[in-house]
């Protein structure tokens, strides 16, 4: 069935070619746009699953190896690249050589000879100069990009049949599902390609589709600002991941995701503070991801991307398009394990982001904005979690917060169609009465990001703060763990805030009235200059918004009771809801080994075996090595020079000291491993009852706190409310700074070089006048007079042949007539009057 | 002048063979081609003259006319040459003449049917002075 996987990609694109380009045309009904891209994705999961079953399930023989669609000839030759100069990466391929001709060398020796030959053997290296370079477009199905083909397909399934409901009447809706078909495409051949140019080609994809989706209400300032900021933010990741890729194919001569990888194992380790070709590269890679996937610097489109439809901002900026990032960093594992630096940079980038974010979230009031920075802070997680070397755990991150995250943000649609297009949650409170199945669906999303036991952000929120303290990658990880831990507090907090401010507590809506529908009526009659706009400041959302009880005009604005969704939203809430309660159970750690009796439960169900074919392992130095007790770097811990491993080859740690380490610690005064795991389990488990709890405390018992500490806090508040500034540190060091260069460099357009061409514009008019005037009188007059005298010497002659008489006419064509007789027997003539007249001396 | 005059009259005052009855036997029997083509081309040139010169209507229907029996002479000739040189059965050129006659007749009766309402009208049959499709 994996045979078929190039449908894949191809359906969404077919269900959103036939809406896009005809769905206006035709007019297609609601029902059948939706049908189109519903059935074009369903499909497209149906074969998804099939395929990733027969390929890991079916007893195959492709397993491990990566299934490309060109074994079973789906694949043309994409870019013809020619040949590429390999000038890149000479030192470390050379010392790859060199390791491995010595590593045989020794291997064919006696143990003797090996205590004396040490020093003295020396090989010969060769380095290739030139590749032909042939990048082919064909699909790949492997571990990673099957977990990603059913995230995008199966999560994406769940929200295209929630957007039916959410959409229901707005004018653009053969739109919509065309970009969001559109972006499933993309999505696909990001995840599916079988080299880094169509990964780029996706990537290039969804963030277009990302940009037209932001912008989907275009009629709106607000959302036409952040589709920009959106596209523009992401440039600086894509060209950082541009050179990456140039760096890749100057490296390696070629593209393709095996070729390289394969190239790259051999390579040497780059440790800490040395910076090799494949530490470039990795930057390159990392500084792409921080794009896509929001981290640090470029993090500030995506809390302005819920300018989009809600379901947009599930699929697009929760569920799949930032973990692209993730997809990418995980994908280039073995470079990114090469580069000890990188992997630091990595980690503590994510750090940094996660517990941002989530001070951030803590203040902010728009429900949606509060999960963009949830999802920012989660992806922080994310590449901590890659960054001390837990690959497969990051990618299940990934997975269950694609669950939990898209859930929360469909559910946050169904509220906000629930109250009418209200998305400040200080005018909500109380739903719960009103919303039963958004509530109860979004309790499991609540108790899944927290952390609680056994849902499934538990697990792998867990798994990530364990691999944090007990790495041994990189140096500081204990940094890491504290930092995570604290995020996870905040996190705990956060949606506990959402949940009490949203589902519980008092019903404000109806003290509230300013806002809603009512915000709406108001802006567009402000948009109209209808009514004077008031509003205090235009904040989250599409249109001037108002503070709760501030008084909006003269129209009096109607309660608006909230009121359940329609079941064709609900139903993939109930969906994504069982998917985030259990879906954690594919990644049950090695703490449980209690319980479930091995290591990683489940054989190839469970995440960390099924995604161990594509993780290089820095010890054994190969793909596919079995994951077996403790991680496999920590065997190789402090471990000095050459080891020999048990099938006799010689190997290098690979990285070497990096200072303290907290699990070991910890072990070292327990002398317990089990023990050592549960005291982090449990230590992650109170905070984030500590933050529940918190947040039980602040918004449910006494509403009155948060006030009082936001005041002794005023400072960290501030900074929070307003985001650290970020957007206005960036306003202020960047676009303004482009700005006065624009307008500089219009200045100088406008004037001198403007000033230059119509200086010469208005010499060359006053040439033109003067040679104008040449022509008129000088050229015309000449032209003039030779016709008038032609026309005075010829004109009776012509006129007098125009007699008017049929017969004249006549007697002109008698006599052309003649003449051509005479002209074509002229010969004949001449001889006759020859012969006739002998006599005479003819000439 | 005269090197030219001298032949030509000897051309036209050729010596006949021998006496006149001969003579003229001779030319029933055996007629001149070339003689019979000269008058139809005199013929011929006389009619295309009338046509191009004469303004009176009826005149030029009877230059038309010698144009045509210029052609039925040619027709004639032809045939009897045809006959004295063996083809006794080359009658085509004489059923031709019998056929232009009949159109020439048809052709004139509608032509001075033509030319009897346009007197009607016009009162006149001075073709410069009908000039009703000039503009």
């Amino acid at each position: 069935m994996y045979k078929y996987i190039w449908l894949v990609p191809l359906l969404p694109l077919i269900g959103a070619a036939i809406n896009g380009l005809l769905g206006r045309k035709l007019r297609f009904s609601e029902p059948v746009i939706g049908g189109i891209a519903v059935g074009s994705v369903a499909l497209a999961f149906l074969i998804s699953v099939a395929a990733v079953y027969s390929y890991g399930f079916g007893g195959h023989p492709q397993w491990p190896n990566p299934y490309l669609t060109s074994q079973d000839g789906f694949s043309f030759t994409w870019i013809p690249g020619g040949a590429v100069s390999i000038n890149q990466g000479s030192e470390a391929r050379r010392d790859a050589q060199l390791e491995k001709q010595i590593e045989e060398r020794m291997a064919s020796m006696t143990p003797e000879e090996r205590a004396q030959a040490g020093p003295q053997i020396y090989a010969k290296v060769e380095s290739p100069r030139y590749a032909l370079l042939n990048i082919e477009w064909s699909y790949q199905l492997d571990p990673l990009s099957a977990v990603f083909m059913l995230i995008v397909t199966g999560v994406g399934l769940c929200i295209f049949i929630f957007a039916t409901g959410y959409m229901h009447g707005e004018t653009g809706f053969y739109r919509f599902f065309a970009y969001m078909g559109l972006f499933m495409f993309a999505m696909l051949v990001l995840v599916m390609g079988s080299n880094f140019l169509m990964m780029f080609v996706g990537w290039e994809g969804v963030g277009l589709c990302s940009y037209l989706l932001i912008g989907y209400y275009f009629d709106r300032q607000e959302a036409a600002n952040a589709s920009r900021k959106a596209f523009i933010t992401n440039r600086v990741g894509d060209f950082g991941f541009a050179l990456a890729i140039f760096g890749i194919i100057a490296t390696f001569g070629s593209a393709q995701y095996t070729d390289v990888f394969n190239e790259a194992k051999s390579y040497p380790v780059e440790l800490l503070g040395h910076w090799g070709i494949l530490s470039w590269i990795a930057l390159g890679l990392f500084i792409g991801a921080c794009g896509k996937s929001a981290q640090l610097p470029l993090h500030v489109w995506l809390p302005d991307a819920m300018a989009g439809p809600t379901p947009v901002s599930a699929l697009i900026h929760a569920a799949t398009m930032v973990t692209a990032g993730l997809y990418m960093v995980t994908r280039t594992n073995v470079i990114f394990q090469h580069s000890q630096t990188m992997l630091l940079v990595v980690a503590l980038v994510g750090m940094g982001t996660a517990i941002f974010a989530a001070i951030i979230g803590i203040t902010q009031n728009d429900i949606k904005k509060v999960l963009a920075y949830s999802t920012v802070s989660q992806l922080g997680f994310m590449f901590m979690a890659a960054g001390v070397g837990a690959f497969a755990i990051s990618i299940f991150h990934v997975m269950t917060h694609a669950f939990f995250k898209a859930l929360m943000f469909l559910g946050a649609g169904s509220v906000i169609h629930g109250m009418h297009h209200e998305q400040d949650m200080r005018r909500m409170g109380g739903l719960k009465k009103y919303m039963p199945y958004t509530y109860w669906t979004f309790f499991a999303g609540w108790l899944a990001i927290c952390g609680i036991i056994p849902f499934s952000g538990f697990w792998s929120k867990d798994e990530i703060l364990w691999n944090a303290a007990s790495t041994t990658y990189i140096p500081l990880g204990w940094l890491v763990w504290l930092v995570g831990t604290i995020a996870a507090t905040c996190t705990a907090f956060y949606m506990t805030r959402l949940m009490a401010m949203t589902f519980w507590g008092k019903e404000r809506f109806l003290e509230h009235r300013a806002g809603g529908e009512a915000d709406e009526a108001h802006a567009a009659a402000y948009d109209e200059g209808h009514a004077p706009h008031d509003a205090v400041e235009p904040a989250a959302g599409d249109r001037p918004r108002h503070q709760p009880g501030e008084h909006v005009g003269p129209v009096d604005h109607h309660v608006h009771m909230p009121h359940e969704s329609p079941r064709s939203m609900w139903v993939p809430l109930v969906v994504l809801a069982v998917l985030a309660t259990i879906g954690g159970f594919v990644g049950i750690g090695p703490a449980f080994k209690p319980v479930t009796g091995t290591d990683h439960p489940g054989d190839r169900l469970n995440i960390v075996t099924w995604l161990n074919p594509i993780i290089w392992n820095p010890l054994t130095r190969e793909f596919n090595v079995p994951h077996d007790g403790e991680h496999g770097a920590e065997a190789a811990h402090g471990a000095p020079a050459a080891t020999e491993a048990a099938h006799g080859t010689f190997i290098k740690a690979p990285y070497t000291d990096t200072g303290f380490n907290l699990a070991h610690a910890v072990d070292n005064v327990l002398h317990n491993h089990l023990l050592t795991e549960w005291t982090f389990i449990i230590i992650s488990l109170i905070v984030a009852s500590i933050g529940i709890g918190l947040g039980f405390l602040f918004y449910v018992k006494s509403p009155h706190l948060p006030d009082i500490w936001a005041q002794r806090l005023r400072p960290l508040y501030n900074a929070s409310y307003n985001k650290f500034w970020v957007d206005e540190f960036y306003g202020w060091a960047i676009t303004r700074r482009v700005m006065d260069a624009a307008r500089g460099v219009f200045a100088f357009d406008s004037r001198l070089v403007d000033g230059i061409v119509n200086g010469v514009a208005t010499v060359s008019r006053g040439l033109s006048l003067v040679v104008g005037a040449v022509d008129k009188y000088f050229v015309d007059g000449i032209v003039n007079a030779i016709a008038a005298f032609v026309k005075r010497l010829m004109s009776p002659l012509l006129r007098a042949a125009q007699t008017g008489f049929t017969q004249n006419y006549a007697l002109v064509m008698v006599l052309g007539l003649m003449i051509a007789v005479v002209l074509f027997f002229a010969r004949d003539i001449a001889t006759m009057l020859r012969q006739m007249f002998p006599s005479i001396i003819w000439p | 002048m005269l090197n030219f005059l001298i032949p030509t009259l000897a051309f036209l005052f050729q010596q006949a063979p021998e006496g006149r009855l001969a003579q003229t036997w001779e030319a029933a029997t055996h007629p001149d081609l070339a003689k019979f083509l000269v008058i139809g081309a005199l013929l011929f040139i006389i009619g295309v003259a009338g046509v191009l010169t004469r303004r009176n209507i009826i005149v030029i229907f009877m230059s038309i006319e010698l144009i045509l029996n210029a052609a039925n002479l040619n027709f004639i000739a032809f045939s009897r040459y045809l006959q004295d040189t063996g083809s006794v059965n080359a009658v085509a050129g004489q059923i031709f003449a019998v056929f232009v006659i009949v159109v020439a007749a048809a052709e004139a009766a509608i032509g001075l049917g033509i030319v009897i309402a346009l007197y009607r009208n016009k009162e006149t049959i001075w073709v410069d002075e009908i000039d009703l499709l000039k503009w």
